[in-house]
């Protein structure tokens, strides 16, 4: 494991009841907003309280560390840390924290994302306040456009949901609460993989709270998260294997849980009150190079599709690649039993993990396609609705991964 | 037997989805509105709540919001002649959410998954 390279504490802060951590690499642009958003949410909501703010980063040479210092916090202490040079993650950064976290005996840990746009001081408030109600993992809630998150959409929430039976909206939303007691908990975990390190982190802290069983809420954020945007046909880049890879590695350690759970239950939801709820700025999607990027794997990787899933899935596969460009669909029952069928692939090493994660990419876009048609004339809440029609689909179709994990 | 709490504010729903619900075996016990509701589900320890969304001196939801801050894990079905609140984020702490019908099929499926899922309490 990864140790902190360098610390600064300039307020020799020994303890705190509650910190409010800001992991980054090269966001000096965006930094400071944050930490002042969280500094005025710590001072308004959690003023008896013994607080500091954390920036745990990557040794950025952008200036980051000294943005999140000249930051106002109206007197709220701040700690800098980092990692060794060349140590980069995300999950590194949170390694950092939860070490401190611990160290500090801080009861509640809130972390939100250094670029983000939307905070306001109530976000500090719903995901710190239930902390101190019993609770002790909070996941964010918030209202996103339709198109944005494509990767939680279509596997981070249907496949956490239907292992793992509890509906956290926003697995991967990358704003979270969580206990101290939680984060000496992860510290401990013996399921730190170099996925988990990176930009796995987020669904590795989700997974775990839920198969610890510990209270999970929502956090209702009132505001849509607004941060760097990203088309989901653009280039994945290494997040898609670190998310999907650590979900997989996960299923291995937690089979005994996942294979007892039928169906899914709600999740509390808190912190409503925030007025009228704001929409989210859409998202814009090029079909065409969805389109084009399944194309291309469809004509790289059917080999190793053939090596991974059954043979009746590979045909519909085939199928699916033969059907003419505005016809085409990917049948969410078909996706959820290819998913299926690399998790066990996974788990069984028959193909190489870069080779199978990355044969996975295509029919993500491709699945990815078939959404963005079907809810393109859909409002905001009707594609959730059809998300969660989706989830169902993963649901009544868990049978099929239960009956392959184990032949 | 399975217990069920049916909150409605409407006689005939209540009286209806008893009928129902009790030939399917179920025990049925009835409130009609939301008065003491926390109290009543201590009292009555249901196995399963259909709550009304719309009635006349509660809000389902906010009824919704207090069930799951006290009872976790209680399933919940929201039963609503409007389509409508499934726009409000509180709906998602129900563990289904069905439009009324005097064809009870769906919410005959959808207590049974309810009472069905089946979550380890521990790892």
């Amino acid at each position: 494991m990864a140790e902190a390279y360098l610390e600064e504490n300039p307020q020799n802060i020994a303890q705190a009841d509650m910190v409010v951590a800001i992991p980054s690499y090269r966001e000096a642009k965006h930094v400071a907003y944050p930490t002042t958003q969280a500094a005025l949410g710590l001072k308004r909501y959690f003023g008896d309280k013994k607080c500091v703010l954390i920036n745990c980063d990557n040794n950025s040479d952008d200036g980051t560390k000294e943005a999140f210092f000249a930051a106002d916090t109206e007197g709220v202490p701040r700690i800098y840390l980092s990692t060794a040079p060349g140590v980069r993650g995300k999950g590194n950064n949170f390694k950092n924290l939860f070490r401190k976290a611990v160290e500090l005996k801080a009861h509640a840990v809130v972390a939100v994302d250094a670029d983000l746009k939307s905070i306001t001081p109530q976000w500090i408030k719903h995901l710190g306040e239930p902390l101190f109600n019993d609770f002790g993992y909070v996941a964010p809630l918030y209202v996103r456009h339709k198109f944005d998150g494509t990767i939680t959409n279509s596997i981070a929430y249907p496949l956490t949901r239907a292992l793992y039976g509890r509906r956290v909206r926003q697995p991967i939303g990358g704003d979270f609460g969580l206990s101290g007691d939680l984060a000496r908990v992860f510290l401990a975990s013996p399921t730190w993989t170099e996925a988990a390190s990176q930009f796995g982190i987020d669904i590795w802290m989700t997974t775990l709270a839920v198969n610890n069983n510990v209270p999970i809420c929502q956090a209702y954020m009132g505001r849509p998260k607004i941060h760097k945007p990203k088309d989901p046909s653009a280039e994945l880049g290494p997040m898609f294997n670190q998310v999907v890879g650590t979900i997989f590695d996960l299923m291995a350690s937690t089979t005994g849980y996942w294979m007892r759970v039928k169906w899914s239950k709600p999740t509390s939801i808190y912190g409503f009150g925030l007025g009228e709820v704001e929409m989210p700025p859409p998202v814009k999607v090029s079909e065409e190079k969805l389109a084009a990027n399944f194309r291309e794997g469809f004509a790289r990787y059917q080999d190793t599709w053939a090596r991974v899933v059954a043979p009746d899935i590979m045909t519909k596969l085939l199928e699916i690649g033969d059907l003419p460009p505005d016809q085409f669909d990917f049948p969410t029952q078909l996706w959820a039993k290819a998913l299926y069928d690399f998790a066990v692939c996974h788990q069984s090493r028959r193909v190489e993990r870069e080779e199978l994660l990355g044969s996975l990419i295509p029919l993500y876009f491709g699945k990815t396609l078939s959404y963005v048609r079907k809810t393109a004339r859909m409002s905001v809440q009707q594609a959730e609705e059809f998300i969660e029609n989706e989830c169902m689909v993963f649901e009544e179709s868990k049978p099929y991964l239960v009956d392959r994990w184990g032949s | 037997m399975p217990k069920i709490l049916i909150v409605d504010d409407e006689e005939h729903i209540r009286f209806l989805y008893s009928e129902e619900l009790t030939d399917e075996g179920y025990e049925v016990v009835t409130a009609d509105s939301g008065l003491k509701l926390l109290e009543r589900i201590d009292a009555e320890k249901p196995d399963l709540i259909i709550l009304d969304i719309k009635m006349v001196d509660y809000n389902g939801l906010d009824l919704l919001q207090d069930i799951r801050n006290k009872y976790y894990d209680l399933p919940v079905i929201l039963c609503t002649a409007y389509d409508t609140f499934k726009e409000d984020m509180k709906s998602i702490a129900a563990d289904f959410y069905v439009i009324k019908s005097f064809d009870l099929t769906e919410l005959k499926n959808k207590i049974k998954m309810a009472l069905e899922t089946a979550v380890p309490a521990k790892p």
